[in-house]
Formats: structure tokens, sequence, C-alpha cells
């Protein structure tokens, strides 16, 4: 079964075709006004992202101010089509240095038509890699470095690389001083109930890497996960040293890292791509650290008057704080006065989003500011209890901690011509969906 | 290309308005095609950029096209990409002109850039020209044994364009055996995997006609081939890695160590970022194991991880088609998962078609260990702002209680819903208290209690009315005011606009008649005398049933209206397993999402005749389509008892299905007699044409039943001149020809009577109801209040037919009326026929 596309399309939000790539017959040409007419101009839109109308199936993602739709006629993959506008996205971000949205779209076209055309034929999906991408697709279009004349420079192993095997990693890189920088990004996922048990919580988090080193290097990265600590002890016979070791639930790799040699020895070894990338993915439910606790207690006192007292505690070390910290207090719609008392920080009602909006820049460890809030209702006769008590929800990040605990316990780089590497490691935690019930 | 709609371009002045820029354009073009100036390269390259931004908002620039041919001689890369996007867009529509471009489309085929060569030949494929194929063929075959794999890859997919241009030329050519020389033989892992799309689509094509083509196609599955891709995995690209473990997913092996060799070889793919990846590994692990029992539950085990990761991770809608796909392996396996539950809980900011989906999963790995956790926490959404999702989870909740056997702390929950006086929430927590009765009669005391204390002016939703009132009727013995909320209620007959709950209404007055009949006499007589003079077909032939069951003898009547219930064991399933497992065996595509095998959607005739056109384009699902789930549900409905909300996902997903498979078996054991009683008691009732006056409610039981008769349906219309055949038939195709075919030989505009309106609840209703009148309904669509219809008749003993096209806007009561006819002479009677039947909708 073909999972071939057969269209794609990026519209604005009113429906102007920003770019259109038919890449096959099987699908009038209509099918963007089928997509206006039946999902953008009804509620259908955002209700689901896979829509059949007529023989077609229509997948669409919102980027920005910009929908991409993909039209297919068959029983097509969705996760593939998914991943491969996340992916054509990325690449289209790298090529433009950043933004990706209407006016980037407008003032490239050309180059996404080109991009078009690699990425994808026929319908199916084919080298989506920026390093390789970028070349032989160039803005200014000069004709390709493997063109023609063999006098003009040495022939790189070119034709591999474009599509080739080792698809990551150009040869004869050459930087004057070698860096690594390797950033621990995770972020909590919390929901707590209104008495103050925790419901669900997790943590996903990502090792993003900058690489800047010459050569063809192997790199080795040691965490202090379960799995590859007991794998180590056992390989070297001594006994696991104490301390804590962090239960990885799942872990997902870039396409650069080992796995067979991941599944036998349990360490993350890999040749990296030049320049940045993610490294790897995890996940871990158990032993979670939560960096804050919210203890909040509203009351309704009749109803015209609410009583907010929402205390915020952080738990982690003294020495650390969190930056941005942001927490938002939901109050009915019909709130008319607020007031405010904060030991920290500033408030204040906005009613956009029905939320007292609570702002502390720099959060020290172990410290519990407090609100304390008095809100006027406006008396309304209609629906006495309209008001369901959406939860506080919370935004931070955290430098130099780790709710899951990982360490990075080494990283190694051996490159045959043996030079020495400067490694920077860096940790922070952010709030992913932070929220307490009240 | 059919570029967009001109009146939906952008207005800004910025962009060109039409004609004069075109002409602009041109002259300017070909100003510069000749030149060979310094610097012509850069203002060609700003011209050709408007060319295509032209292009791409819809203006016709196909004008230009020689203007941009000959413009195309340079060795400018990107102008030359520019140059073929315009050309592939436009070539189709301009096949003389296309002609132009071989000559440098096949230089370039030449050119000593491979970058040129392979951007040529791509281009020169997707011409997609039908007399121009001779010229593909040379270029395809040196691009298929160029040495550079980039030219390679595009000459695969090149073979594959021109067999879907002429596959008569791509096979003489002896392409496919090429390519299979080459998926076997490439140092380069994409044209393996460009080969192997290719030839799976040229294979599965020809399959149907040709032998050779489907042992090829059943070759690609052999083991050879397969332990070929499989061994060098690791070097395919993500995307071939899906098409790889997609062929692999089908393989046979010969026995369990292939199973397990295969198994381990790809474990480490359930690690890969890519998510579409990590999913086909699913699927391979899946059908490897079906037959293996014990093995199948461990994969289930080991997936569960990366799965849970996926969710977590991505975009809403990857995360989406993730959902979806737990969703499946969830519902197959509930017990699996059960101590995952908290994973599905969820956010508050989550778009509601995770949520929902979510709420299947929680309701599904309920258990005894969990379902206090699960059902405190579906109760927190009860009150979610979100309307269809607090629907949905207190639906969830009520499911939960039909599957566990410990309910009691369930059905507190659902009693407070009834105490938390929003109407939406009491609607749902109605229906479920129903159900949960029907399954549970030993905890009436508790509900009745709770349910005697709702106020029937607070219900509006019917189906919720129509729950209470049969618990009025099926418990009038405890609760004090049964009868008399049931009077009013029967009081208000003719405000009650949904006939479902007008049938409640009568049965229940029934059931409330024979465990208390002093108090309800008066509601009965005037609940049958509303109910006989109903416009509503059913209801209308339910009081009349009843009516004439009374007269016949009262203890048969009991016995028939309320005998002794059992309680209901297991609820239905709405989905056969067949098709379950059909979705399963489609795991990673859309079937998983849409919840329905791929022939639901992609065959033509399951799909409905007509394909999405511009003359009938709001016509997306034909009603053989509807008709064919629907049936497919009445055979499940027929031997167990079909439950109004186990059928109630299906319609919110489906808009095929149709509110008759719910409101038919509802009454469960009642209307199985019905039948066989009817027959009876027709016999039995000497004189049915005595009466005509019964339209007056009499007080005393005898007066009740001596009432007689009202007056048989209205007398059959005068009958018109032209007699239609009955069974008509016509094919889909046949129609369309036809419709294109013939003028219109009338075009009226008609009202629909109010009834009509009101009985126009589903589509469905106005076809079986038109069908009556022989004409018959080809295809329908469109959303409340406007719906489009095609019908056709066939004369009867000729075979001439009349088609019409039908739109009905029930917020303005009009329809408007297209005749198209073989003979136009009889087309205004056709059209009298036509107008009296749709005037009788609703009305009998």
């Amino acid at each position: 079964m073909p999972v071939a596309a057969s269209a794609i399309y990026f519209l604005n939000l009113r429906g102007d075709v920003l770019i259109n790539r038919l890449y096959r017959d099987d699908v009038g040409g209509n099918m963007v006004d089928a997509f206006r007419m039946h999902i953008m101009q009804t509620k259908e839109l955002g209700t689901c992202p896979v829509r059949q109308i007529g023989g077609c199936s229509f997948f669409y993602m919102r980027i920005s101010n910009v929908y991409i739709v993909i039209v297919v006629s068959s029983n097509a993959n969705v996760a593939c089509a998914f991943k491969f506008v996340v992916e054509a996205v990325a690449l289209f971000k790298s090529y433009f240095g950043g933004a990706f949205d209407e006016d980037a779209i407008r003032n490239n076209f050309v180059l996404i038509y080109e991009l078009l055309d690699e990425i994808m034929d026929f319908g199916y999906p084919q080298n989506l890699s920026p390093e390789i991408l970028k070349l032989y697709i160039t803005q200014e279009g000069v004709r390709s470095p493997f063109s023609s004349k063999p006098s003009d420079k040495p022939v790189p192993n070119a034709t591999l690389q474009v599509t080739g095997a080792v698809g990551w990693r150009r040869e004869g890189l050459v930087y004057k001083k070698n860096e690594v920088f390797l950033d621990i990004v995770e972020s909590v996922n919390l929901l707590m109930s209104s008495k103050g048990s925790v419901l669900r919580c997790d943590v996903t988090g990502k090792i993003l890497m900058k690489c800047f080193l010459s050569g063809m290097p192997d790199l080795k990265l040691g965490l202090n996960d379960k799995i590859g600590l007991e794998k180590e002890s056992q390989l070297k016979s001594r006994p696991t040293k104490s301390g804590k070791t962090i239960e990885l639930d799942d872990v997902t790799f870039h396409q650069c890292v080992n796995l067979t040699r991941f599944n036998s020895e349990k360490t993350v070894s890999f040749v990296p791509p030049d320049g940045e990338f993610e490294l790897m993915k995890y996940r871990i439910t158990e032993g979670v650290n939560l960096p804050f606790r919210v203890l909040p207690t509203i009351k309704e006192l009749g109803r015209t008057r609410m009583e907010v007292n929402v205390k915020v505690k952080s738990v982690f070390g003294a020495k650390m704080f969190a930056l941005g910290v942001v927490i938002k207090i939901p109050v009915p719609k019909q709130t008319a006065k607020t007031s405010f008392q904060v030991t920290s920080g500033r408030a204040k009602y906005n009613a956009s989003i029905d939320c007292l909006v609570w702002k502390i820049r720099k959060f020290p460890g172990q410290t519990e500011p407090t609100l304390s809030a008095e809100v006027e209702l406006i008396s309304t006769m209609t629906e006495k209890k309209s008001w369901t008590r959406p939860p506080i929800q919370m935004e931070f990040q955290v430098p130099m901690f780790t709710a899951s605990g990982l360490r990075v316990r080494f990283l190694k780089v051996w490159e045959k011509s043996g030079y020495n590497t400067v490694e920077w490691v860096r940790y922070i935690t952010k709030a992913g969906s932070y929220e307490i019930r009240c | 290309m059919a570029p967009p709609a001109q009146s939906q371009r952008s207005p800004s002045p910025s962009q060109p308005s039409g004609k004069s820029e075109v002409s602009d354009l041109k002259l300017q073009l070909r100003q510069l095609a000749g030149s060979r100036a310094p610097g012509v390269d850069d203002s060609k390259r700003e011209l050709f950029k408007k060319v295509i931004s032209h292009m791409t908002i819809g203006i016709d620039v196909s004008s230009l096209f020689g203007e941009m041919v000959m413009c195309s001689a340079t060795s400018d890369i990107v102008l030359k990409k520019m140059c073929y996007l315009y050309v592939g867009n436009y070539a189709k529509v301009n096949p003389d002109l296309a002609l132009l471009t071989i000559n440098f489309l096949q230089r370039d085929c030449r050119d000593e850039d491979p970058m040129i060569r392979g951007l040529a030949l791509r281009s020169l494929c997707s011409l997609r020209v039908a007399n121009l194929v001779e010229y593909l063929v040379g270029p395809l075959g040196s691009g298929l044994k160029d040495n550079n794999s980039y030219v390679r890859t595009v000459a695969v997919i090149g073979v594959l364009k021109l067999y879907h241009i002429s596959a008569s030329t791509c096979i003489d050519a002896d392409f496919p055996s090429i390519l299979k020389h080459l998926m076997l033989n490439d140092s380069d892992t994409q044209v393996v995997a460009n080969c192997l799309s290719a030839l799976q689509e040229i294979w599965s094509a020809e399959a149907s006609t040709s032998e050779e083509a489907l042992r090829e196609r059943e070759a690609l599955l052999s083991k050879p081939i397969i332990y070929y891709l499989l061994n060098r995995i690791k070097e395919f690209s993500e995307w071939a890695q899906c098409l790889v473990l997609e062929l692999v997913a089908k393989y046979l092996p010969s026995d369990t160590n292939e199973i397990f060799d295969i198994m381990n070889l790809l474990e480490d793919r359930l690690q890969h970022a890519n998510g579409a990846v990590v999913l086909a590994t699913i699927k391979v692990f899946m059908q490897l194991t079906l037959s293996m029992t014990d093995v199948h539950q461990q994969v289930y085990e080991r997936i569960k991880a990366p799965l849970l990761t996926l969710v977590s991770s991505g975009s809403p809608e990857q995360s989406y088609a993730v959902l979806s796909h737990l969703h499946i392996l969830v519902m197959r396996a509930p017990y699996i998962f059960s101590s995952d539950y908290k994973h599905f809980y969820c956010q508050y900011n989550e778009p509601s078609y995770v949520k929902r989906l979510k709420l299947e999963m929680l309701t599904a790995v309920a258990n005894e260990s969990n379902t206090y956790e699960i059902v405190t926490e579906l109760c927190e959404y009860a009150a979610n702002v979100d309307i269809p999702i607090a629907r949905e989870s207190i639906r969830a909740v009520g499911k939960i209680a039909l599957q566990q056997y410990d309910v009691n702390a369930i059905v507190d929950r659902l009693l407070q819903f009834l105490e938390m006086e929003k109407d939406y929430v009491t609607a749902e927590a109605l229906v479920l208290v129903k159900d949960l009765l029907r399954k549970y009669p030993q905890w009436s005391q508790d509900c009745i209690a709770v349910v005697g204390n709702i106020s029937s002016k607070n219900v509006q939703e019917p189906k919720a009315k129509a729950a209470l009132i049969w618990m009025l009727g099926e418990y009038s013995q405890d609760m004090q005011d049964a009868p008399y909320i049931l009077e009013s209620l029967v009081e208000n007959w003719d405000e009650e606009h949904s006939g479902e709950v007008r049938l409640h209404l009568l049965t229940a007055v029934m059931k409330c008649f024979f465990k208390r009949p002093p108090e309800t006499q008066n509601a009965l007589g005037a609940a049958l005398a509303a109910g006989i003079a109903d416009f509503h077909q059913d209801v209308h032939d339910r009081a009349l049933f009843y009516y004439r069951i009374l007269q016949y003898n009262v203890s048969v009547a009991e016995r028939v209206v309320n005998p002794p219930k059992q309680a209901v064991s297991v609820f239905a399933d709405t989905q056969s397993s067949e098709i379950k497992d059909r979705i399963f065996d489609e795991f990673n595509t859309l079937s998983v999402v849409y919840q329905k095998p791929s022939y639901m959607f992609t065959d033509k005739e399951h799909r409905g005749p007509f394909e999405f056109s511009d003359e009938l384009g709001n016509l997306s699902i034909g009603v053989e389509a509807a008709d064919n789930v629907v049936s497919a549900q009445r055979v499940e409905a027929n031997d167990k008892d079909l439950l109004l909300t186990t059928s109630e996902k299906e319609e919110t997903r489906s808009s095929s299905h149709n509110g008759s498979a719910y409101t038919a078996p509802y009454d469960g054991p009642a209307t199985s007699v019905y039948a066989s009683q009817t027959q009876l008691i027709e016999t039995a009732i000497s004189n049915p044409a005595s009466a005509g006056q019964a339209q007056q409610a009499s007080l005393a039981i005898d007066d009740l039943l001596g009432l007689g008769l009202p007056a048989a349906p209205s007398p059959p219309p005068p009958s018109p001149q032209l007699k239609l055949n009955s069974k008509a038939v016509l094919e889909p195709s046949t129609f369309q020809q036809k419709w294109r075919q013939l003028p219109v030989a009338l075009s009226q505009e008609h009202s629909i009577s109010p009834q009509g309106i009101a009985a126009f609840t589903a589509p469905q209703a106005l076809l079986r109801h038109m069908q009556s009148h022989s004409i018959h309904c080809i295809a329908s669509g469109g959303q409340s209040p406007n719906f489009k219809f095609f019908f056709f008749a066939q004369k009867a003993e000729e075979s001439l037919n009349y088609l019409v096209e039908c739109i009905i806007n029930t917020s303005s009561g009009k329809a408007q009326i297209k005749i198209k006819a073989d003979d136009q002479s009889t087309s205004q009677a056709f059209s009298t026929l036509f107008q009296s039947a749709l005037s009788k909708f609703g009305s009998q």
C-alpha cells in the first residue's frame, strides 16, 4: 500500500494559498477549496487534525500563522505524514534562520519550492537532512560544488552524501577550537489534586548537543542512569557506587547513536552531526523531584466575593534560583475588582484569560512567598454554579537543576588526530504542563 | 493543476491584478530571452519569481509558456529550477507547447553536472503529457544506469511516474525488471527504497491483469528479499525504514526462530527518534507474534514505554496519531495498560481530540484496583468548560459502572451529577442511570429517590427526557408522582418535538396504567388519542397498536407491554470483532485513526457513487455507504440488546449512523412480541374501519376501548397518470453522465410543511419516504440546515429516467428542485408527482 502524499499546501489563516505543490494527479486541483470549505470555514477546524472529505484525507497542522495541509488519496501512514511536516518545517527554519511564518514563506517561496522538490518525489519522502541538502541547495544558486570541471577543486565524496548512508556528517571539517556543548533540558509535567496529592507526574527530557569538532570524532556519553551503571559495574566487576541512580522509563536516540551498542553495552556512543542536534530524549516517572509546591486556598464568600490565598514553596537547593516564574490563578469570568498582597514579585488581574497572574522574576530556593487576594464578582442571576475552577498553572525555569536528578558523568571524545576538546554541560528544568487543581 | 478561484485571491495592492501584468511580464521576458548582457540572470530571476508567485496564488500565467521556454537556456541552476516548476505546472494544459521543452530537457539530461541531470529528468517525467512518453524512455533508461546515485533515485521515481502516465510504455520498456535488479544490487539505499516503493505500486496495479506481476508482488515478500532489506535497515533513511518495515510486517516467517531473529534485529528500532519508525516496528512485532499468545503479550509490555514516550513528545497532531494507535492496543488488551492509567489523565489545555481518545482509554483500562481513582478523575472532567468533553466523561463513568461489579461508589457519583444542576450534566446522567438500572435493577431504590426529585421541566434533551420517561413508566409504583408527571407530559404533547420522546411517553403511560390504573386512566386516554392523531408514523402506529391490543384483551396487553424484565448482562459492542481485526491488520495507517477498515473509506462503492468534483461538490458521503454501515450494525443489534449509549459513540463519530438503530430495540422484549401479536390482533378485530370519530378522549376505560378506530390513513392520493417503477435501478455513473448531458426540464421552488421539517431529523427519513413513492435516492449530503439530494425515478414499463436535484433548507422550509428527464413531455407530470410525494413527508 503506497503511503504517498498527493499534494501539500501551505495556507495562511485566511485560507490564501502561499505554496502549493501537487505531487500526484490522483487528487483534483480543487482540494484546497475543499479544505477551506469543509474545514477552515466550519467549526471542524481544530476538532481533529485528520479529516476525510470525499475520497481524500486531509492532515493539517497549524504552525504559527500558517496551515500546512497534506492531502492523500489512499490509506496513508498518519504518523509518518505528521513527522514529515514537522521535519520539513525544521528544515525550512534552518534555512531561513529561525522564524517560520507567513512572511518567511512569502520571502522564500522559491527556495521552498526547491526544497519541496528535493524532500519529496511523487509523494514519497526523500532526503530531509539539512546538513546534506545545504550542500547543494543554496540560496545563492551557484552551481553545485561537485559540478563540472574536475580541475575546479577536489570533488569530495559528495555523491554518497547526497543520498548516502552516513547522512549526518560531512568529512573534512576543521575547527580551530574543538568544543562540545551539552544541554540537558527537562520539562516537568504535574497534575496535582485539590487535596495536594500527586495524580500524575513525569519528566520528559532531552539532551541537546552543539558540536564544533574537527574530523570524524567518536563520542561516548555516560549518565547516572541505573541500567548503564549496572552494566558498567558488571563489566568492571566492582559494586555499583552509592549515590543516586536514575531509572529511565524510555529512551529514544538521534539516528547517529549506535543502537546495537546501546543495547549490548548500554553506552551511548556516536559520531555526531556537525552543529546543533537533539541527541536523545527520555522519560522518567519515578522519583521526580518537584521544584515547586503550590498550596492554594480559594474561598467563595457568598456570591460576590472570593478570597484567594496561594503559597508557593521552592524545594530546590537554597543556592539555586528559578527564573521567570509565572503563576496563573484562575478566577471567574464575572470578576469585577481585585486587590492583592504579595510577599515577592508582582501580581495583576488579566481579564482576557480570567486569571490572576503572579510573576516572580528571580525565585531563590527554599523560600515560600505568598499571594493573598480579594476578588469581587459582579452578581449574576444565571447559573449559580457556573464557575468550574480550572487548575492553577505555573511556568518556570530552574537552571542547574534536573527534576529527574540525571547527571552527565562523562563525555569522551576520540578522534584519530588526538586533539583536545572543551566540553560544556548545562542543566535546566522547565515547567511542562504544571497544573494544580484548586 | 486547476488554479484556485480568482475571487479568493488576496486583494492586497502589492499583488498583481491580472491580464495587464501578465502581458507586461511577457514583454519583459521576451526582451531578456535573447540577451547575453552581464547581470541578465539576475533580472531573469526576478521575473521568474514574479511568474511563480502569480502561479501560486492562482493567476493563469500559462500564456507565458513560450517565453519561459526561450529564457530557460541558462546555466543558473535556480533559474532552471523555477523554469522546470513552471513547465511542470502548465505542460498538462498545453501539451503542444510542452513539446518545445522536450528538447532542452533532454539536453539537460545529458549535462555533466549530476544535479542538472537529475533535475531535468525529474521535470521531464513530471510533464504528464501522454503523447510525449516516447521521449521519456531513453533518458529514463540512461538515468537508471547513471553512475551518480542522485540521478538514479530520480530515475527510479521517474519510472513510476511514467507508469502512471502510460502503463504499457513502462512495461514494454521492461523497466520493472531493471528496477528489481537495482533494488537488489544498488549501493545507495535511497535508490533501493525508491525501487521498492515503485515496484510495490506497479506490481499491485498490474497484479489484477498479469499473473507475472502477481508473482513478482508475492516475491517481494520472499525470504531472500526481506532478509536483504532487513540486513541493511540501518543504512536506510528514517522514511525508507518505515517503508521496509511496512513490507516486513506482511512477511510470513517459516518458524519461530525466524520470528525471534527478526525481532532481535529490529528491537533497537523502538528507540528511534522518529515516531513513524517506532510505530512501523510495533506493527512488525504485532503481526509476527499474532499466533504466539505468550510472546504477543510480552510484545505489548515491551512497546508500552516507547509508545507512552511518543505520546508525550511532539506536537498535539503527532501525539494524536500515536494515541490513536495506543487506543487500538488498549482496546485489544486493556489489562496490560491498567497500571498506566495515569498516563491517560487529560491536561487542561489539551485539544479535545486528544482528550476524547484519552477518555475512552481510561474507560477501557478501569479494573477493580483503579476504578476509584479513574472515576474520581473523570468526575473532575464533568465540570470541564469544554461541554462535549464533560458529557463524554460522564458517559465514561457510566460505561465503567456497566463494566464493574462493584458499582456502589459509582452510583453515588452519578447521583451527585444529577444534583449538579447543569442541564447537560443532568441529561447525560439520566441516560446513564437508566442504563444502569437495566443492568442492576437492585439499585432502583437509591436511584429512583433522586430521579423523582428532578423536575421534568429542567430536562430538555430528547434522549434524557426519554430516559426519564422510561424510568417513570418502569418504576411508577415506586415513584409517588409518576402518573401525574406523565399526565402533565401528555398534556404538553403538542409541544414535544421529538418523536422518540413521544414514543417513550406512550409506552410509559401504558406501563403506569397497568400498575396504577385509576390514577393513570386519564393520561392513557389522552395519550392514545394524541398518539393516534400524531403525524409521526411510528408514534401513530404504536398508539394504534396499543389501542387495539387494549381493546382485544387487557391482560394480553399487559404481557406485551410490561413483561417481567431480565437484567441485561452484557451490552453489545457496536463494532464486530471482524472489523476490529481488520483495523488491527491495517495498523499504522489511516484506518486506525478513522477506526474503520480502509475499504470503508477508500473503495468507491463504499464511499458513495461520487468523486469529489465541482458539480457535485457538496456531496461527501453517498447513501449507499451509510446504508451499508447501518445494516451491518443492525445485524449486530438483532441478536443482542443494543443500548442507546453504546451506540452514541458511533453517532458522534460517523455521520452515517442513523437514529433508528437504537429506537427500535429500545423496548427490548416488547418489540419482539410486537410482530407476532400484530397479526393476531388484526384478525381479532372484526371491523377496523368502523370508526372515524376517535379524536376525543374519554374517561372510562370501557369508553376508551369502545371508541373504535380512527380514520384509516388518509385515502390514497388520486392515482396519477404517471406510473413509476418501484424497483428502478440506475448506475451512479449513468446518473452522472445523464446529469451532465440532459438539460434542465423544470426548476422550481417548493415549500415544505412544518411537519415535514420536523420529521426531517435525519436525511434517511426522507429517503425512505421518497422510496415508498418509487423515487430513489442516489446520493445525498450536506449539513443542517442545508441538505442536498439527488433522486431518480423510472417510468414503469419504460426505461425513461427522471433525475432530480433537490436542495432543502430546513430553516427556511424551502426545497429547490431541478428536474431533468429523458422524456421532456412527461416531466411536468413527474414534477407534480414528486412534489406531492415531498409534501406528504412527515404528515402521515
